[in-house]
């Protein structure tokens, strides 16, 4: 840490700057800053922890997206085992390939492209709206063999925007014009888009993620106050109105796993996964719930093999290389030059982080089952490239850390 | 420092990642520790109940042997058909099925796609299913290109090759293979086996996965019994006791039980019996039809009683009143007492006046036997000499042997059911009345097996041994896993008793009451018994039980047989009259296939016939020397100077005593037939008369003398059947008069 001191003399002094600056001040600023940019970063070191870990995590992802998917793929794809793995594969590779690119690229290019990507990520949204119901929701763009869903675009489209708009307001943040309304605004627009789709846990994510951003950007604790109560109101009225009539049975589900007139084989099958595997786990390669019994054990109950396949020992030291990795990607945030680079980090961590969470919450029956992938882990190419790109990002960002030590 | 990160943003930012720390990941590994180790076991259960696919493999179930290991029952391939509807989505492909297996199967179409509503992979269509349908429904399968939904696993099913044979005794078995009644229930767990299990893991759709789980246990098979009791004397038991039962119209059932009178192995038990392939169908035909005139609900309820009916092992479950077969046991006890001995004279004057003086037991005779020996009132079969033995032994001496010889408590034969005689009391009192009636088999009841091991006993010389019916049980290779050993109780009777009383009663088989079930050579000795049944008098006046209990040979017992009928409707009830015959006739047949050889008295070898000498190509004064040599006469057809070319009968032959022999010498002469006359209801003179008359040789066989008592019943050629003149007839005689 920096003695605190120092940076006390800073924020005063920002803060003294910021009352008698107006916008166009800030834009000098950034004309500024543009000059200094590079576009590529080649003398920096990344963060080799952060970039470890990624890389670790992403061979585990694969090597149980193999055990946990042949089964299925052998069943439903022609004996082809390695229907899925293959697939994933050549998007890690990808995906790899994407993230090296990313953390050579300078992030602050991604001030440019805040406002255009979250257009892009608004239209998106609209336009899967007229894509084909699967599953009973739209929620999947085709574009000829790829396919990807438009909220993951949403995501980073929120976390990059309120990072950018975040750093370049970060004096006015505390006032309600310039801390709350615009983001209320971008934030409204993308959950009611969200909502049609439906995508329930996609909201609860981007609800969160812009929360966290906002509370980090520095907005006055009262108008979280305020969004809390709104946010009750609202989802109380949704229940008692019963719109929320997917979700709700959903819950019914939760609230009673084991019992047998509930339809909720996926959770109820993921439970006996999780069960089964005990401290020390049957062995890689060996559940036996992944054999048609969970359904789709590559997708969002992944998790669930890996608990039976590997026991709590091996879950508990995942879960551990997961934190370890949250942890890394706040450090290096907070490490930042800037204070876009700082919350654009902090809100791919978190992200991720999230995802993670309530992935793991879903398929322990922690909260009711919807639809969360498990980042690295889950089968999903255009998805896998989206996070290794957005690893990418934070590895940037590391580039460009202080180069004082903590 | 203005554009870099601010002291807020790093407590803030601490905070979120204290959040998602605590709050989620450390959230996270809570519930995992729940699951995984607290609730992990039950959880694991669970998974396993869905997964572990536990296959029995069923252990064959024994065989049971007769004696000479003929197989009785026996468990054959058979074929059980399950529907797996899960896999059957369509109405088409549920209607093509459905019409295809009530094709096949016989079944209702209706009953199938009720089953195929329910959502599951194990619908039982039919059990127990023959090769040939399975074929035809594999066969169906193929055609229609069905490869899910139908299933075929194995299963067994038992198999009487002999099927009505001795079926009270073996019993047969439920759809499980579980035994029912008889050898297969009682010993049901010898002949089940343990079954086997394979455990292995089975994905969703019931596929086998590769899985160290997967445990085998072999199948221990069943046991194999085998029996002492032989197929052939079984079979022979069962075909003249149902001829006796028809010939007699016995109405309420009929025993015949042969025993090793030495170590207790039963040979034959019959009773009517029933088809032990299709146990459950009403095998009295008359019966069958009465039950299927009610209406339902009395239609099955006397539809079971008619089965559990025929499922009755009349020979050990149902109990009777022995009559004068238990005089042998009065005797035995006579004599081991001392109290009598063959000389000791009794007098019977017609009854015995009870000690009220107002009531009178009457002996059969009614004008009464007079004086008599102790060995004629055997052979005369004499109440009123019985009642006074009874008295002289009192009844504490008539109760303790009648407990020794295991009367008062189930015989241990090994089959289920066995019922226990009643006595007139728990503790062995009598009253005077019950002593008098006792002595004479009367107002007590008894198993037949009972007995007939009470009999064995006195035959034996003294031993009272358990009854069994199984001799071995031996494993899959034949191994002998365990011999049923002569098991002895006691001595009851010492050996002379047992030897005196032999004689005696070979005589009254001989030359007394019980002559009809006499067969020359093989020295039986027995007793003849009819009883009156209590309260069980219809309309046509009193119920009798008539039977004969006797063994064979004298010199060296080997086998006792009992035969009873209860209640026959027919001309005669004595016991003499309606048992002694099937008594004798399965006798004659019984003991040369035992091997016991004939050994004849002199008068009884005066009466035997002897075997034609081959005459062909002799002359015919050579042939007369020959045949006079045997005490046989010669009826020539042709000249006289030729040579014999043919002769009836022919060599081998055993013709009686006194008889003829046709001698042809020229082949162009026709043969001279005659019809066959009738022999029946003729005294023996009568019947010789009509014998030379008819130039026919007579053999007779049971009881004859030379009176009128004795009259011919059977005849072994039918009436108006044309035969060469001197074929040898045979014509069976029972005695009428003076047999009780």
């Amino acid at each position: 840490m920096r003695p605190n001191r120092i940076l006390e003399k800073a924020y005063r002094e920002s803060v003294a700057v910021g009352k008698n600056t107006a916008i166009s001040e800030t834009r000098q600023l950034l004309e500024k800053r543009k000059k200094r940019f590079k576009l590529f970063l080649i003398n920096s070191k990344v963060d080799m922890p952060f970039l470890l870990l990624t890389l670790l995590l992403l061979i585990l992802g694969l090597i149980m997206l193999f055990s946990a998917s042949h089964p299925n793929a052998y069943h439903f794809h022609k004996g082809n085992s390695y229907y899925f793995i293959k697939s994933q594969a050549i998007w890690a590779i990808l995906g790899v390939v994407t993230l090296f690119f990313m953390s050579y690229l300078d992030y602050h290019h991604f001030h440019k492209l805040a406002v255009p990507i979250l257009c892009i990520s608004t239209i998106l949204l609209a336009l899967v709206l007229c894509m084909p119901v699967r599953n009973g929701v739209h929620r999947w763009i085709s574009l000829g063999p790829v396919s990807f869903q438009a909220s993951e675009v949403s995501k980073f489209a929120i976390v990059l925007s309120f990072a950018h708009f975040i750093s370049i307001n970060f004096k006015r943040m505390n006032k309600f014009k310039y801390g709350v309304i615009p983001y209320a605004a971008i934030l409204a627009i993308t959950a009611f888009l969200l909502y049609l789709e439906p995508h329930i846990s996609c909201i609860i994510i981007v609800v969160l993620l812009a929360g966290g951003m906002l509370y980090i950007g520095g907005v006055k604790l009262r108008w979280f106050g305020v969004v809390l109560i709104v946010a009750l109101a609202a989802v109380g009225y949704l229940i008692l109105s019963n719109k929320l009539s997917y979700a709700s049975a959903r819950v019914i589900n939760w609230l009673d796993p084991f019992n047998p007139n509930v339809n909720n084989w996926q959770t109820k099958q993921g439970l006996y996964a999780i069960g089964s595997g005990g401290f020390w786990g049957l062995g890689l390669g060996q559940s036996r719930q992944k054999h048609l019994f969970i359904p789709d054990p590559h997708n969002d109950f992944i998790f669930a093999v890996v608990c039976e396949e590997l026991g709590f020992l091996g879950a508990f030291i995942i879960l551990l290389i997961f934190s370890m990795l949250v942890w890394r990607g706040i450090v290096i945030s907070m490490r930042a030059k800037d204070k876009f680079g700082a919350l654009l980090g902090i809100g791919l961590t978190a992200q991720m982080a999230l995802q993670v969470i309530l992935n793991i919450f879903v398929v322990t029956n922690t909260i009711p089952n919807t639809g969360i992938s498990l980042p690295f882990f889950s089968y999903g190419g255009t998805a896998l490239v989206m996070l290794l790109a957005q690893m990418g990002i934070i590895l940037s960002i590391s580039r460009n850390v202080n180069l004082e030590k903590t | 420092m203005a554009k870099g990160v601010t002291v807020r943003m790093w407590r803030r930012a601490l905070l979120v990642l204290i959040i998602l720390l605590v709050g989620g990941f450390g959230v996270s590994i809570f519930r995992l520790v729940e699951w995984q180790l607290i609730q992990g076991k039950d959880l694991q259960q669970m998974a396993m109940a869905q997964q572990l696919k536990d296959i029995a493999i069923n252990a064959k179930r024994g065989t049971i042997y007769d004696k000479n290991m003929k197989p009785l029952a026996q468990s054959v391939e058979a074929w059980t058909v399950i529907l797996e509807p899960v896999y059957l989505k369509s109405d088409e492909s549920k209607n093509l099925v459905a019409t295809g297996l009530s094709e096949i199967l016989m079944i209702d179409k209706d009953e199938i796609l009720q089953k195929m509503r329910k959502e599951s992979f194990y619908e039982i269509i039919k059990r127990k299913i023959e090769n040939s349908d399975r074929d035809k429904i594999l066969a169906f399968k193929k055609d229609n290109k069905i490869s899910n939904g139908i299933r075929i696993i194995d299963d067994t099913k038992r198999c009487y090759p002999c099927g009505c044979l001795a079926s009270t005794v073996i019993g047969f078995t439920g759809l499980e293979n579980q035994g029912l009644s008889g050898i297969e229930n009682y010993y049901d767990q010898e002949l089940t086996g343990k079954p086997g299990r394979v455990v292995t893991a089975k994905n969703a759709i019931g596929m086998d996965i590769p899985c160290e789980h997967e445990q085998s246990m072999p199948a221990q098979n069943g046991r194999s019994l085998v029996l002492s009791i032989d197929e052939y004397i079984q079979g022979v038991m069962e075909k003249y006791l149902e001829a006796g039962r028809v010939h007699n119209n016995v109405v309420n059932g009929a025993v015949a039980i042969m025993m090793d009178v030495n170590n207790g192995e039963i040979l034959g038990m019959a009773t009517e019996g029933y088809d032990l392939n299709n146990p459950f169908d009403i095998k009295n035909e008359e019966e069958k039809a009465r039950i299927e005139t009610l209406e339902k609900e009395e239609r099955s309820k006397a539809e079971g009683e008619a089965l559990q009916k025929q499922w009755r092992n009349k020979a050990i479950s149902d109990t009777y009143m022995p009559g004068s077969t238990f005089k042998m046991i009065t005797a035995a006890m006579g004599l081991e007492e001392d109290v009598v001995n063959e000389g000791t004279r009794f007098n019977c004057s017609g009854g015995f006046r009870l000690f009220n003086k107002e009531k009178t037991v009457h002996c059969h005779k009614r004008e009464g036997h007079g004086s008599q020996s102790f060995l004629e009132a055997i052979c005369h079969s004499c109440n009123p000499a019985f009642i006074a033995l009874g008295q002289s032994l009192g009844a504490e001496r008539f109760y303790k042997y009648y407990r020794d010889f295991g009367l008062t408590q189930e015989t241990g034969v090994d089959l289920p059911g066995e019922a226990n005689g009643i006595f007139f009391s728990k503790d062995g009192t009598m009253q005077p009345m019950s002593l008098v009636v006792a002595s004479f088999g009367q107002n007590f009841s008894i198993t037949p097996i009972q007995l007939i091991t009470a009999v064995s006993a006195v035959a034996n010389g003294g031993k009272l041994v358990k009854p069994h019916v199984v001799k071995q049980i031996i494993d899959d290779s034949h191994n002998i896993v365990k011999i049923v050993d002569k098991n002895v109780k006691r001595q009851v009777i010492s050996k002379q008793t047992s030897q005196r009383l032999r004689k005696m009663l070979q005589k009254n088989v001989e030359v007394g009451s019980g002559r009809n079930g006499n067969v020359p050579g093989f020295q039986i000795f027995g007793k003849t018994g009819t009883a009156e049944k209590i309260g069980q008098s219809g309309q046509d006046g009193k119920d009798y039980i008539a039977s004969y209990c006797g063994c064979a040979p004298a010199d060296d017992p080997q086998i006792a047989l009992l035969v009873i009928y209860d209640t026959p409707k027919g001309k005669d009830y004595y016991g003499s009259a309606v048992a002694a015959p099937t008594f004798r006739t399965i006798m004659e047949e019984v003991l040369p296939h035992l091997g016991v050889r004939k050994k004849f008295t002199n008068s009884e070898l005066l009466n035997a016939g002897v075997s034609a000498p081959l005459l062909i190509g002799c002359s015919v004064d050579e042939s007369k020397e020959k045949l006079s040599r045997l005490g046989l006469k010669v009826q020539v057809s042709g000249p006289i100077e030729n040579k014999v070319v043919s002769q009836n009968p022919k060599s081998g032959i055993i013709i009686p005593k006194g008889g003829t022999v046709l001698l042809s010498t020229d082949s162009t002469i026709p043969e001279q037939k005659v019809a066959v006359p009738n022999f029946v209801g003729l005294t023996l003179s009568q019947v010789e008369k009509l014998a030379s008359l008819m130039k026919l040789n007579v053999c007779v066989s049971g009881a004859t003398n030379s009176g009128n008592e004795s009259k011919s019943v059977r005849q072994n050629i039918k009436l108006g059947t044309e035969v060469s003149q001197q074929t040898v007839i045979t014509v069976e005689f029972i005695q009428r008069a003076n047999i009780f």
